[in-house]
């Protein structure tokens, strides 16, 4: 089987100036991008505008791509810039609101009804505190968790360095779990 | 009370039930974006700096010429500068309404005796222009770097682009590495001159892209902003910028007159 390009080829000829190339690259990279970007602004329609500007402005700045280098931070880094200065501008702050769509997945055993329904409500009351959360918690905890950025990656997303992001995970985690005793007792 | 690592693995759990919402077919309209650059939607304009950006829009609009393709024109390691050839221009990042320092990334307001206490190298002033009005440092690269601000004077207007007439920072430079990084568009012109025997370039023309960059050399989009001429070389390790919207000849005679 013929392989499809690495992205190290996409971006080599995306610097050259083939667009289809670049085309390519955001097509592999549009969901977690656009998906970081909902985190930020917690709005679909910045999220939107946030991503595909940041795509537009990294195809400008390809020539800055170092041959080798990771493509997913340094493309969530311009793109999580974008989400945070639309997220600013607007001047509000956006309750996030990531839902549950319970299924019944293949494979699962089959819970009684009563499990079911208290598991699906015990989930959804955990989302719920990580919605609640302060914007930058929830910022690291939906990236290290909900969209499966490595430290790096967390990191562009959040415009911090590295070696900060294990300390703010710890202190959000702490935080939720405080929230979720909270709750529990309630 | 539930550990963090029963908290780690609920949360993960999550995951696959997720509901986002439907990400939007990005690829064609970027596409499409960078195809026919200049085509702005709307939404873009609904932003409060919008309005600010709309002028360099006009401009930016006026550099896309052909269809897009890059050459690296220069990559001078003892300048610590990237220099990209590219047919358009990013869009300025917008910038914080607050003073210089925070209009152009330049750091913390201090005093020249302040930052020469700062720094391990010696910090040329130009005899032509005095001392400074505004003095910035920042830590970004090793060693520091300091800007001096010299607001209008006698024959030198503030500059529409940067707002302030003269603009000399100095970076000491004796690690290998890219601090910055410039990209020109067609209409900016890139020459090569000596200063005090020092090789240097001489940036004119229409404006250009000016951006630091991280420690590995990538490319840091919030620090993006238009440059007016600028005058670059390296006077034994440190690497001055002198920006304004000077001649060739009047940035030079504020190069020679460093000491």
């Amino acid at each position: 089987m013929e392989g499809r390009p690495t992205d190290g080829e996409l971006f080599s000829r995306a610097q050259r100036g083939n667009e289809a190339a670049y085309e390519e690259i955001v097509r592999r990279y549009q969901d977690v991008a656009f998906r970081t970007a909902y985190v930020i602004t917690g709005s679909a329609a910045d999220a939107e505008d946030a991503a595909q500007e940041g795509f537009v402005k990294a195809y400008r700045a390809l020539a800055t791509f170092r041959t080798g280098a990771e493509p997913r931070p340094w493309l969530l880094r311009i793109v999580a810039n974008e989400a945070r200065n639309r997220a600013r501008s607007a001047g509000r702050r956006h309750q996030l609101e990531l839902r549950l769509a319970e299924r019944f997945r293949p494979g699962d055993a089959a819970p009684s009804p009563e499990a079911a329904a208290m598991a699906s409500e015990d989930r959804s009351r955990l989302l719920g505190f990580v919605n609640a959360l302060s914007q930058e918690d929830r910022d690291v905890i939906a990236s290290r968790f909900f969209l499966e950025l490595n430290g790096e990656e967390t990191a562009a997303a959040l415009g911090i360095p590295e070696g900060t992001v294990k300390s703010r995970l710890s202190r959000a985690l702490s935080r939720l779990r405080l929230r979720v005793e909270e709750g529990a007792r309630a | 009370m539930p550990e963090i690592a029963e908290l780690e693995q609920r949360l993960a759990g999550l995951r696959p039930d997720l509901e986002w919402p439907r990400t939007p077919d990005l690829a064609a309209r970027v596409r499409a974006r960078i195809a026919s650059p200049g085509v702005v939607r709307r939404s873009w304009f609904q932003s409060r700096w919008a309005l600010a950006a709309a002028a360099l829009l006009v401009l930016l609009a006026a550099l896309v010429a052909y269809t897009p393709s890059r050459e690296a024109i220069a990559n001078w390691l003892n300048l610590h500068t990237i220099i990209t050839r590219v047919n358009q221009l990013p869009s300025p990042s917008p910038r914080p309404s607050g003073s210089i320092g925070e209009r152009l990334g330049l750091g913390v307001q201090t005093t020249l005796d302040d930052a020469r206490g700062k720094v391990t190298w010696k910090i040329r002033v130009p005899a032509s222009l005095g001392n400074p009005d505004e003095v910035y440092f920042q830590s970004g690269p090793p060693q520091g770097e300091v800007s001096l601000v010299y607001r209008s004077r006698p024959g030198l207007k503030e500059s529409g682009q940067t707002g302030v007439a003269v603009l000399i920072t100095e970076v000491n430079g004796k690690v290998d590495a890219n601090f910055f990084g410039k990209m020109l568009g067609p209409d900016s012109t890139l020459e090569e001159v000596t200063v005090n025997g020092h090789k240097g370039y001489w940036i004119s023309g229409k404006p250009h892209a000016f951006f630091f960059t991280d420690a590995a050399g990538n490319f840091r989009d919030e620090t993006l902003r238009l440059a007016t001429n600028t005058l670059i070389f390296d006077d034994n390790g440190t690497i001055v910028r002198i920006e304004g919207d000077l001649t060739k000849a009047q940035a030079l005679e504020i190069a020679t007159s460093l000491s």
